[in-house]
């Protein structure tokens, strides 16, 4: 690990929640990439500094990358991937159906946020 | 044995339910033949009481999961107990419920599931199997008290005893850990007596868990609103269930914590003000079951105190109390069920006569009432003059106090049942239509009045041969306080000088009973009851205004939440993060540090580009520079996989949001966007230091590659070892991770076709003209 990797680290977090906080749902699956991408070089990072390829016909032991957080890495790009997309997927959905692809606040957690405002002024 | 009985209390429960419509007389043989089985162990295991019972069931070893039972002499008394009268009760059920009573299969399923977890709580052995039974009796309870739930009353009531009933469980389990650590184990038989600090402690939670299960003051509110239940569940619930899990818990811990002052203080001060509480408030009633019910809140006081004594007569006195008073109390419940069917009110100013309409029942009652009274011939007699002679055994203040405690609260119980007697069977002289006119009487259900007299039999024979009756007490209370195996029941102790005090007792008692039952009071208002009710709408009312501020629908304001919550929980690893960026070199090569800062702007990028395409670009320069870190670190497989995935995401970019509009739409004030500001912030502070931190963590230890690349090459058989951890090692997850990628594939592709569910006009299939078109 160096620094290096923890200031781009640090950096995909901070743009990529600043992004989901967006109301705009594909500004959303944008914060989510960045976050994604994060992930999975914090799990490199942890496995130790840089080296040659874990190949075992390439390279020796002694000088090779540590080779589990590649692996874990791995699973972590693919699932990334496939949320993005389903992301992208729901964007273009509420696309269809709204015009926009902006995320509303919801409904039910109105109400009772209303319910909870009337039982308030009710009791004095 | 255990495990075989409470399978049999399951499967009657559903047998109750299925048979119940069609074949009423099936689902109550199957509900009464799960107590009748556990009635017949218990009994086996008191008449042979030197084979160990016990049974575990271990399903995970290091964590203590599993159940543990053992059948303590004590446990066997009670077995036998809740068995007997468990039987009795699902009888007086059949007779209670008139024809046709469409939730008798539920009555009776709950009413078995209450009992088998009962039944696990006297015999759990291992603490944590005591903490899962009695929540499980809480929460059967709570369904039986609420049966009636078409009316409020009983819905008020059960969620008060819930509530009570419930909290007090979460009171036991911290009391249980608290004892954990002061005994150093969690089976209940290996204890040893502790003292000190901790022990005081576990002893204070303790004693307040029990309260609550066994109504003692200030607890005691939710007893009385139980009365909502229908009377076999008061019957069941109030005499040998339910309120003795407290009383037995105090019983159970009191050799491990009988030696903290703190234990003896708060258990007797508890039971004599509840003994006294509960005997004023039944003397105030004029609903015969709340007489009652008010009095069985005495007697739990009563018995906590004897307990909490702990000295070895009052130990037995304890036990002997114990085992009459579920016999008595089931037997006058039954009888007020009886009296609230047969003449449609239970309100002693409206009742009159009935010892001449209901003979039998009045001598049953009388029969009961007395051997709460602590009259002879009954087996309450015995066991209130071993209470008495405990009381007046003792020495010093100690003497002073606990005799006083004990005479007195006695008088009361003597007068709360005189009332009780006079004013259910007695000619009417105190209500307003006092003339002396007798209730009218519908006729007699075998079905109710057999139980109740079984059991006021059992209360004579209880005294007749009381050699016998003693036994299995004697073994209980020596089980809990060895010294205690010299004593047992007397019928007749002849003029000693207990005999005295409890003549004189009794006729103090009776006299302020008539009197008092000659006396026309108010009903009493219920403040307890209602403070409590009060509390807890009160809490509802906060939560709901809580979860409005909390959670009113904003998803930019549950994110912005959640980060500032993780930053402050991150606080603590802030300092640890700041000693390991020292150690960290700045990069492992110069391309490194180049890549790092182009992630970072690109992301920078990825913020500030205002159209929708150009940010999809700017995420792939992100996806590029981290490939390029990946090939800096030597991770080709990441490199490959990367690029193969940025590709697609790109391409869906401009698939997904092609149609939409070109830019992005601006939205939010000023103070959101620096908002998200603050908590993108935030949450880069956090991630730094929690990577820096690990980072110190993990580079103290090398990685075990050279092991991955011997057992890659020779088990594995290749030389990508990345490869055979993901097809060798990690191949379930691996699976598991194309499941993931299937299951979105298939939500893209749901999402992706036209909306056909939108549309204006419903699509119909077209028309035979249409097709020959």
């Amino acid at each position: 690990m160096s620094l290096a990797l923890v200031f781009a680290i640090a950096g995909l977090v901070g743009f990529g929640v600043h992004l989901i906080t967006a109301r705009s749902l594909s500004r959303i699956v944008l914060g989510f990439a960045l976050l994604g991408h994060a992930a999975v070089l914090a799990l490199l990072a942890s496995g130790g500094p840089a080296g040659d390829p874990p190949l075992a016909d390439r390279a020796t032991s002694a000088e090779m990358a540590n080779p589990l957080p590649q692996a874990l890495a791995l699973t972590a790009i693919v699932i990334s991937f496939g949320l993005t997309l389903f992301l992208l997927a729901l964007a273009r959905r509420q696309h269809e159906l709204t015009g926009d692809d902006l995320v509303e606040d919801d409904l039910e957690d109105r109400a009772v946020s209303a319910l909870a405002d009337a039982e308030a002024a009710e009791t004095p | 044995m255990p495990f075989v009985i409470l399978f049999v209390h399951a499967a009657a429960a559903i047998a109750a339910v299925v048979t119940a419509n069609r074949s009423r007389v099936t689902a109550v043989v199957a509900a009464a033949l799960a107590p009748a089985t556990a009635a017949v162990w218990g009994f086996t295991a008191l008449l042979d009481p030197d084979t160990a019972r016990a049974a575990s069931f271990t399903w995970v070893e290091g964590l203590q999961l599993g159940f543990d039972f053992e059948l303590s002499p004590i446990a066997a008394l009670l077995t036998f107990a809740i068995g007997v009268i468990g039987t009795l009760i699902v009888i007086y059920a059949h007779g209670y419920f008139g024809t046709p009573e469409p939730t008798l299969g539920r009555f009776l399923a709950t009413l078995t599931i209450f009992g088998g977890s009962m039944l696990g709580l006297v015999w759990a052995d291992s603490v944590w199997t005591l903490f899962l039974f009695w929540e499980a009796t809480s929460v059967t309870s709570f369904l039986l008290v609420g049966h009636k739930h078409a009316g409020s009353g009983a819905r008020t009531a059960a969620r008060r005893a819930l509530m009570i009933t419930g909290a007090g469980g979460l009171i036991l389990l911290a009391g249980m850990m608290v004892l954990i650590d002061a005994t150093g184990t969690h089976l209940l038989s290996e204890m040893e007596a502790v003292t000190g600090t901790t022990a005081t402690v576990a002893a204070v939670l303790l004693v307040v868990a029990a309260a609550t299960k066994s109504a003692l003051v200030p607890f005691h509110v939710w007893l009385p609103g139980a009365m909502a239940a229908p009377t076999p569940v008061s019957a069941y619930l109030h005499s040998a269930t339910m309120v003795k899990a407290g009383v037995v818990l105090v019983a159970i811990v009191s050799p491990i914590l009988g030696g903290t002052d703190a234990f003896t203080y708060l258990a007797v001060g508890l039971g004599a003000a509840t003994m006294f509480w509960g005997a004023i408030g039944a003397l105030r009633q004029r609903d015969a079951k709340l007489i009652l019910a008010w009095g069985t809140v005495s007697q739990l006081g009563f018995l906590v105190l004897l307990f909490g004594v702990g000295s070895a007569k009052a130990t037995f006195a304890g036990v002997a109390v114990l085992a009459a008073h579920a016999v008595f109390k089931a037997g006058l419940f039954m009888i007020v069920g009886e009296v609230d069917i047969r003449t449609g009110t239970r309100d002693i100013t409206e009742l009159g006569g009935l010892h001449r309409s209901m003979p039998v029942a009045a001598v049953v009652a009388t029969l009961c009432g007395l051997s709460m009274a602590g009259v002879p011939p009954l087996v309450g007699f015995p066991a209130k003059e071993a209470a008495v002679e405990a009381a007046l055994g003792l020495a010093g203040t100690e003497r002073l106090i606990i005799s006083a405690a004990v005479i007195a609260g006695s008088v009361l119980t003597v007068a709360y049942t005189a009332h009780f007697l006079l004013g259910v069977f007695g000619p009417n002289t105190a209500g307003p239509n006092a003339a002396n006119v007798d209730t009218p009487v519908r006729p007699r259900r075998m079905a109710m009045t057999a139980p109740a007299a079984l059991l006021a039999t059992a209360s004579v024979l209880g005294w007749l041969f009381d050699g016998t009756a003693s036994k299995p007490i004697t073994r209980a209370a020596a089980a809990l306080n060895p010294k205690a195996d010299v004593y047992e029941l007397i019928n007749w102790p002849g003029a000693t000088t207990a005999f005295f005090v409890s003549a004189g007792i009794v006729a103090v008692g009776a006299a302020l009973g008539v009197a008092r039952s000659r006396m026309l009071l108010d009903v009493p208002r219920t403040i307890g009851a209602n403070a409590a009710d009060g509390l807890l709408d009160e809490t509802l009312v906060i939560a709901r205004r809580i979860t409005a501020r909390g959670q009113h629908g904003s998803l930019p304001v549950y994110v912005v939440t959640m980060a500032f919550v993780i930053a402050a929980a991150s606080l603590i690893f802030v300092r640890p993060a700041v000693d390991s960026v020292g150690e960290l070199p700045l990069a492992d090569s110069p391309g490194q540090l180049a890549l790092a800062i182009a992630t970072v702007l690109a992301a920078w990028g990825c913020t500030r580009v205002d159209s929708r395409i150009g940010a999809a670009l700017a995420l792939g320069v992100v996806g590029l520079a981290v490939t390029g870190l990946f090939v800096v670190q030597g991770a080709p497989d990441l490199v490959l996989t990367q690029l193969l995935v940025e590709t697609v995401i790109v391409v869906g970019f401009v698939i997904g949001l092609g149609r939409l509009r070109r830019s992005f739409p601006v939205t939010g004030a000023r103070w959101q966007q620096i908002r998200a500001l603050v908590a993108g912030l935030c949450a880069a502070g956090v991630a730094a230091a929690l990577i820096a931190a690990e980072g110190a963590a993990s580079s103290a230890t090398a990685p075990p590659t050279e092991r991955l690349v011997t057992e890659a090459v020779e088990e594995g058989g290749g030389n990508n070892i990345v490869n055979v951890i993901l097809t060798d090692v990690r191949a379930l997850d691996t699976l598991g991770e194309i499941v993931v990628l299937a299951v979105a594939a298939l939500g893209v592709i749901a999402l992706g076709r036209p909306a056909l569910m939108t549309a204006k006009t419903p699509i119909s299939p077209p028309t035979r003209e249409e097709v020959r078109a």
